[in-house]
């Protein structure tokens, strides 16, 4: 099987300093992929990296057999456009981003509209449905700024389901929320891996990193210092890898 | 004993007069709108320049800001009237004389007052478009400037009162506006005290107008949306969602 998508040589630099020595990953279609480990690990910045929001210094995002971002010096193979990858990659923030001066509803629409196409009154159709799939119609016309953390991350995960991603990215999709809400939107997310979707889950939730994951990815130093498949929870030697899981469940 | 002599205000003056102050002010006001609306664009242009990747279009853009924003509007009228003239050969009428002077004040205040609205927008709204796979254009159109009008027009209110103000210097080329026409009046019946403050109660009264219509504006762009005249316009969108909700 050949992956959806997959990282070759991802250098990242701020400045002087590199915070991606080179990651190699694939993810493949339906898989659920969870990186985890500690803050500045540089997790964030690969996942980031899948639809080339912070663009890599070196390397490739490989999407469907069509190369993205800089390549390695010399490499001459034609690149993707950005916007191309984008638009087959939903992403879902820490922070949300809904857009405050939009309801509910419009966020979604809004992005239909503008993505895909559709008439306004497709849209608004549509982005009636994904509400609805994630239990929040009857607060349509509610703006972010009236909505709890956990719906408003229920219309983030929503609005990125409207435009049909073939892979969806979850960067700490729960780290900003009450400890009460988080319950909503991991079962939204479970829901989700259940249809098939493959996604990639950075989070700090280890009890659903175990449960979902089926590649687990440990991060330090901005190397994958260790990986594993659906039972590397249980099975893991790394002492690094254990030292961590043992700190933070 | 010498005696002192009468106050003799002639207050019926701002009365008999009254068309005739009303309609400078008219005219203040047309001539401050124009330029106000040239200015937005103008003033929008020039945020963005300052906000480029390229240094040229920064340092362009600086440079306006900075030249205009230091010349006052009675300088700048007289060189756009007269100076204009005398190097080109063209004249502009009064009219276009005021309005190209405000413009180029106000435009780099504009500039300005936009470029801190665009940075004031929080940086995961341009991140959230570009996930979604938003064209720039569309990003800039849909997400981040409705979020900057928000912040930037109770300054743009502000600015309007000014150039409201500024149109005063425009008497000494000639502009009918209130000062002007106070000031033929005055000629002939010599009452400045009278006139002066009914010029002055004109302005302040420009400005509560101003403010009020502001404030409407605002509304509109608040959210949750407040404001009858914002309801009443979004009405047939409500109803069409609430429709949506009640059949799914």
């Amino acid at each position: 099987m050949n992956a959806l998508i997959s990282l070759r040589g991802i250098r990242k630099s701020f400045g002087t300093s590199e915070v991606l020595h080179g990651i190699d990953l694939d993810v493949y279609p339906g898989s659920h992929t969870v990186i985890f480990g500690p803050s500045g690990s540089g997790k964030s910045t690969v996942l980031r990296s899948m639809n080339l929001l912070e663009e890599p210094t070196e390397g490739s995002v490989v999407f469907e057999g069509v190369e993205y971002g800089p390549g390695i010096p010399g490499d001459a193979t034609p690149r993707g456009k950005k916007i191309d990858l984008r638009r087959q990659v939903g992403m879902v923030f820490q922070q949300f981003n809904l857009f405050p001066h939009l309801s509910a509803i419009d966020n979604i629409a809004l992005s239909v509209h503008a993505v895909t196409g559709k008439s306004k009154d497709e849209a608004l159709e549509r982005a009636a449905q994904e509400l609805k799939n994630v239990g929040l119609l009857k607060w349509a016309m509610n703006y972010p700024a009236q909505l709890s953390g956990g719906q408003q991350q229920r219309v983030a995960i929503a609005r990125a389901l409207s435009l049909d991603p073939k892979l969806m990215l979850f960067d700490e999709p729960t780290s900003a929320l009450d400890p009460e809400l988080v319950g909503e939107v991991l079962a939204v997310m479970r829901k989700l891996a259940e249809t098939g979707m493959t996604m990639v889950v950075v989070t700090h939730e280890m009890g659903f990193a175990k449960e979902i994951g089926d590649q687990c990815i440990f991060m330090d130093q901005g190397y994958i210092a260790d990986s594993g498949g659906a039972d590397f929870f249980d099975t893991c030697t790394n002492k690094r890898t254990k030292e961590f899981i043992g700190s933070v469940l | 004993m010498e005696e002192t002599p009468r106050l003799n205000f002639m207050w019926h003056l701002v009365w008999d007069f009254r068309a005739e102050l009303l309609r400078g002010l008219l005219t203040a006001f047309e001539v401050a709108i124009t330029a106000l609306i040239l200015s937005l664009f103008v003033g929008l242009l020039f945020a963005l320049m300052k906000m480029s990747r390229f240094a040229l279009w920064r340092g362009i853009a600086s440079t306006y800001v900075n030249v205009f924003r230091g010349i006052p509007a009675l300088v700048s009228v007289v060189w756009v009237y007269f100076g204009w003239s005398l190097l080109f050969g063209y004249n502009f009428t009064v009219y276009q004389a005021g309005v190209i002077a405000l413009t180029l004040l106000y435009s780099s205040f504009f500039a300005e007052i936009f470029r801190s609205a665009l940075e004031a927008v929080h940086k995961g709204q341009r991140e959230a478009g570009q996930a979604l796979g938003m064209s720039r254009l569309r990003i800039f159109r849909s997400i981040v400037m409705p979020q900057a009008l928000k912040i930037a027009i109770p300054n743009i209110g502000s600015m309007y009162i000014g150039m409201i103000k500024d149109t005063s210097t425009f008497t000494v080329i000639g502009l009918a506006e209130l000062v002007f026409v106070m000031q033929s009046i005055n000629a002939e019946y010599f009452q400045p005290f009278v006139l002066f403050t009914a010029a002055a109660g004109l302005y302040v009264a420009a400005a509560f107008l101003v403010d009020f219509v502001f404030r409407i504006v605002e509304g509109g762009f608040s959210y949750p949306k407040v404001g009858r005249v914002k309801r009443f316009l979004t009405r047939r969108k409500r109803a069409q969602i609430q429709r949506l909700v009640e059949a799914n």
